[in-house]
């Protein structure tokens, strides 16, 4: 439809509009990627404390994950931490080594550094510390069956050899950690990015609808032989199609860039076409409130970015605490969040995400309703 | 052939007599009575004027007639089309130049004249030739592929009405087109709306400036408060403050005695006099004024200025409002 085209064209046309749709996205992904990025050393953990089996066992697990493990004295340590050179510090002692040993639980020493990508060492270490628990767990128990320690320890060594590759990962686990296998250096990052920009973008796009009704442009498109509601669904279809392009280049130039997988294109467009109507139609509902198109654009790029942030584009959703996760879901970003994880990480079929693209359905109609409502009453402030 | 064409073949014949009709048109905002029961017609070639004052409510009557804002009484029909009940058919015959200029500034002039003619359901070739069309029209082929945001004010309002004009529409809508835009612009404009009013175009015009519906418009409506005063032609409505002009007389000598001679003579209904003239209201004075003269120099009084004023729709609004037009 003509309006629609004209939408997208006037939105392609404004200069100003180039680096932020075109440029930003694509830095922003590199940025965070490096931040949160599944590839490359997954975070950095110093270790204090004697040489023991213990330490080598554990250090030995947080490499195999990917954590990059520097061994120092305790007091190097903290101050690693504290300047931030070291997301977390284990503090071993000689005792917990042999109490491991002997089949005792242990309790070791963590301080966890404020950066942040802190809190996902922290679950590194956590699931390599359960590791060594539980083959200990598992030597004791063998010990206990009458066989030998260094047996039984040799034996189970072999048998995890062998059972190497296919490893078995646990996805149930609640450790962080095994969430966000299967994803790409900028995997994360370019989903959490599509998602902030496309509602960003569109929203403050809202501002080229209050200049079409402050133009007088509305009222000649309603003056041609076209009823409210062709002109209405234009407009809607308008800011859809912004938000489209906006999500297509965005998964088009990352994946060609940066190698992102989307592993499943149609089902990954999907999620954006319906996290895009969500968008579009909130850009209608804030289009036809406001009567200030510069304010428009403020209150779009604000809320966007709060928005984002609170649905996980910022911080990956998984590393909220609870509370905050659930109001997390009141957002668009979350849901759409959750169905690209799926898509890209657990390689989830349409059924896996039909729950998330349910509701964003539902979000997308309710706005859209509100919005066109609202739309066509602004229309008289047009005039 | 043209869309216009094209879509009287296709539709309903033409109707022969008025391209628009409106009747009891009455608009409230909350308590405002915007507009207040107006009625008028406008015939195929016709340019009508609404003067008034900003605020009288011209803009509301024509955003009903263009069907941009309901009516709450009253009916708009467009070439014997229904506004309330085939809103769709009815606009498909009328062009709206709105007050503010309804363009986008990011697109160029083509691009804008192409896409408010797909919205008048042009399309291809037909569309390109009409663009080109009316690109000459208002004189902006040269520029055609800048963005109008970089356009000169008078350009822009050139292209407002161009966008108005694109699909031949019957009835042509202005709203007060010429605000803001300098003399050499004003005149380009108000030389289109009459060239367009030759070639059979109703108009229909809202200015607050009466020089422009002086110059444009076969009959007037004066509006004034929501109301529709007074509706003729110009010299209907001149006739409507008495039919009478104004003569000055300037000069010294005996003016007490020439006023009492002039008060006498029939022509003459009124004398008002000061130190140095006199101020006849005066009936046809054109052919009174050589006779009002003679009256006064017999009667002692050397003249030394003769002014005649003939009244314009300035006193027709003062007459029929009490207020001057202009704020
Ligand atoms: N959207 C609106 N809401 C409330 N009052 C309005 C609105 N539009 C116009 N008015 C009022 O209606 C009256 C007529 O306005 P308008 O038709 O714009 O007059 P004009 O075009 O002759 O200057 C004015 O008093 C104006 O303040
Ligand atoms: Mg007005």
């Amino acid at each position: 439809m003509a309006i629609a085209g004209v939408e997208l064209r006037r939105f392609l046309k404004d200069r100003s509009n180039i680096f932020f749709v075109f440029v930003f996205p694509l830095l922003l992904v590199v940025l965070l990627g490096s931040q949160f990025g599944g590839e490359g050393p997954t975070g950095r953990a110093a270790v204090a404390g004697p040489p023991s089996e213990l330490r080598s066992d554990v250090v030995h697990r947080l490499e195999e994950a990917g954590v990059e493990v520097t061994l120092s004295e305790a007091d190097a340590v903290r101050q690693q931490i504290a300047r931030g050179r070291t997301d977390v510090g284990l503090f071993l002692t000689a005792a917990d080594g042999t109490s491991l040993a002997a089949g005792r639980d242990v309790t070791v020493d963590l301080v966890v550094g404020s950066q942040a990508g802190s809190r996902l060492t922290v679950q590194h270490v956590r699931t390599a510390m359960d590791g060594v628990a539980d083959q200990a767990g598992q030597v004791a128990a063998l010990t206990g069956a009458g066989i030998d320690a260094a047996t039984a320890e040799r034996a189970l060594r072999t048998a995890a050899a062998d059972a190497s590759r296919p490893r078995v990962t646990v996805t149930d686990a609640d450790g962080e950690a095994q969430q966000f296998a299967g994803l790409g250096r900028f995997d994360l990052s370019a989903a959490t990015q599509l998602l902030l920009f496309v509602f960003l973008i569109s929203v403050a796009g809202s501002a080229t609808l209050i200049q079409a009704r402050r133009y007088g442009v509305m009222a000649r498109v309603l003056a041609a032989p076209v009823s409210t509601r062709q002109a209405i669904s234009g407009e809607a279809l308008g800011r859809f199609s912004i938000a489209m392009v906006q999500g297509v280049y965005i998964m088009a130039g990352t994946a060609l860039l940066f190698g992102v997988e989307w592993d499943s294109w149609p089902l990954s467009l999907l999620v954006l076409a319906a996290f895009g109507a969500v968008a579009a139609a909130a850009a209608m509902v804030v289009g036809s409130v406001m009567d200030n198109d510069a304010a428009a654009n403020g209150v779009g790029v604000g809320a966007g970015l709060v928005l984002g942030a609170l649905g996980g584009c910022m911080t990956p959703l998984e590393l909220f605490p609870d509370t905050l996760r659930t109001v997390a879901h009141l957002t668009p970003h979350a849901w759409a969040y959750e169905a690209f994880a799926e898509i890209q990480r657990h390689e989830a079929g349409l059924l896996d995400v039909a729950p998330q693209l349910g509701v964003l359905a539902a979000m997308a109609t309710a706005l859209l309703v509100l919005g066109g409502w609202l739309l066509e009453r602004s229309l008289d402030r047009a005039l | 052939m043209t869309a216009a064409t094209t879509r009287a073949a296709a539709g309903p014949p033409a109707v022969a007599g008025d391209v628009l009709v409106v009747e009891g048109l009455v608009h409230r905002y909350g308590d405002l009575v915007a507009v207040d029961d107006v009625s008028f017609r406008i015939a195929p070639g016709e340019t009508f004027g609404l003067l008034g004052p900003n605020g009288a409510g011209k803009t509301t009557t024509i955003s009903m007639v263009a069907g941009l804002v309901p009516a709450h009484e009253g009916a708009v029909t467009v070439t014997g089309r229904s506004m309330a009940r085939d809103p769709v058919a009815a606009k498909a015959h009328l062009g709206l130049v709105p007050q503010e200029l309804a363009i986008y500034p990011e697109l160029t002039a083509r691009e804008n004249l192409t896409f408010f003619g797909r919205l008048q359901r042009m399309r291809g070739k037909e569309l390109d030739r009409r663009v080109a069309e009316v690109l000459e029209l208002i004189g902006l082929e040269e520029r055609a592929k800048d963005l109008t945001k970089e356009y000169s004010g008078g350009m822009k309002r050139r292209l407002n009405i161009g966008v108005g004009l694109l699909h031949r529409p019957a009835l042509l809508i202005l709203d007060e087109p010429t605000v803001g835009v300098d003399p050499q612009s004003r005149n380009a404009i108000l030389e289109s709306v009459e060239a367009l009013a030759a070639e059979g175009v109703a108009v229909l015009y809202t200015t607050h400036y009466m020089e422009e519906a002086e110059r444009l418009c076969d009959r007037i409506a004066v509006v004034d408060a929501g109301r529709l005063q007074a509706e003729g032609t110009r010299d209907e409505l001149v006739r409507l403050t008495g039919g009478v002009d104004h003569v000055r007389l300037s000069g010294a000598g005996d003016i007490g005695a020439a006023a009492a001679a002039l008060r006498s003579l029939p022509t003459v209904v009124e004398v008002a006099a000061d130190r140095s003239a006199l101020t006849l209201t005066v009936r046809d004075a054109a052919r009174a004024v050589a006779h009002l003269v003679t009256a006064a120099t017999a009667a002692g009084m050397s003249l030394d200025g003769v002014e005649v004023s003939r009244p314009d729709l300035e006193s027709v609004f003062l007459h029929l409002t009490g207020k001057a037009l202009r704020d």
